[in-house]
């Protein structure tokens, strides 16, 4: 693992309008991921697909600029939308990467 | 400091420990990210979808990484990636962050050490609890029943 990557430089965001936007945006985001949840079954089934969820809709596709697209037309003032992809198998995961092997 | 997170359903029925962050594509709209808190993960890995919806130029070329499954291919960004407080003000995170570029590579953004190192991270199944803490904050371990679900 190569040692000289920059920093990640932390700050505080304390502009209130700021605030109150990302705030209702989470608050979106959650109520999407519920109605994920709630429909999870039909969600997780599309799978090596792309998926999109706003305003408590899915969207589904093979690309995801169209994908978001659809979403963003139909739900323009969601802040709360978010992506995934839908992997092709169920497996156990191990995330953890260890690192970049070196430069190509 | 606190930023919580929640344990999320994902696609394969497991509950995963998942914070989630605010991102902003090159054209100022903004849209929602989980990120897996993975204790394990060295660095901070963007998702291929989250890589594409953020629509922003990599820096240099192609740069492996490697895991479990092997090496995979990642591009690197200089993005933001914002979590919210306790309080409900923001904590940016500004730097330059690893992406796969292949939406088979992670389904989900990982989030490494180089911003949890900078917090004591409970990641507590059990106790339902999936949070970061930092300055003001602290955690302390009892003996005692568990807690009951």
């Amino acid at each position: 693992m190569t040692d000289d990557w920059p920093p990640v430089v932390m700050g505080i965001v304390t502009d209130p309008v700021e605030i109150a936007r990302s705030a209702a945006a989470l608050a979106q985001c959650e109520r999407n991921w519920d109605w994920l949840e709630a429909h999870a079954s039909d969600v997780y089934s599309h799978r090596g697909k792309y998926i999109c969820i706003a305003g408590q809709q899915l969207f589904v596709g093979d690309v995801l600029e169209d994908v978001l697209a659809r979403a963003k037309a139909a739900h323009p003032d969601d802040r709360g939308l978010f992506t995934r992809y839908i992997p092709k198998e169920r497996m156990p995961r191990i995330y953890a990467n260890r690192g970049i092997v070196e430069a190509m | 400091m606190r930023i919580e997170g929640s344990w999320k359903l994902c696609d394969d029925g497991v509950l995963r420990p998942v914070i989630l962050a605010e991102m902003t594509p090159g054209d100022g709209s903004r849209f929602e990210a989980p990120f897996l808190v993975d204790t394990g993960a060295d660095r901070t890995v963007l998702s291929a979808d989250v890589l594409r919806a953020l629509n922003v130029q990599p820096i240099g070329g192609i740069c492996p990484i490697a895991g479990v499954g092997g090496q995979a291919a990642s591009v690197v960004v200089d993005t933001a990636i914002e979590m919210r407080r306790e309080d409900r003000t923001l904590v940016s995170f500004k730097g330059r962050f690893l992406a796969a570029t292949d939406p088979t590579t992670l389904d989900m953004s990982v989030l490494g050490r180089e911003i949890t190192n900078l917090f004591a991270v409970i990641v507590d199944r059990p106790g339902d609890v999936v949070c970061l803490l930092g300055g003001g904050h602290r955690y302390q371990i009892v003996q005692g029943p568990p807690p009951s679900s």
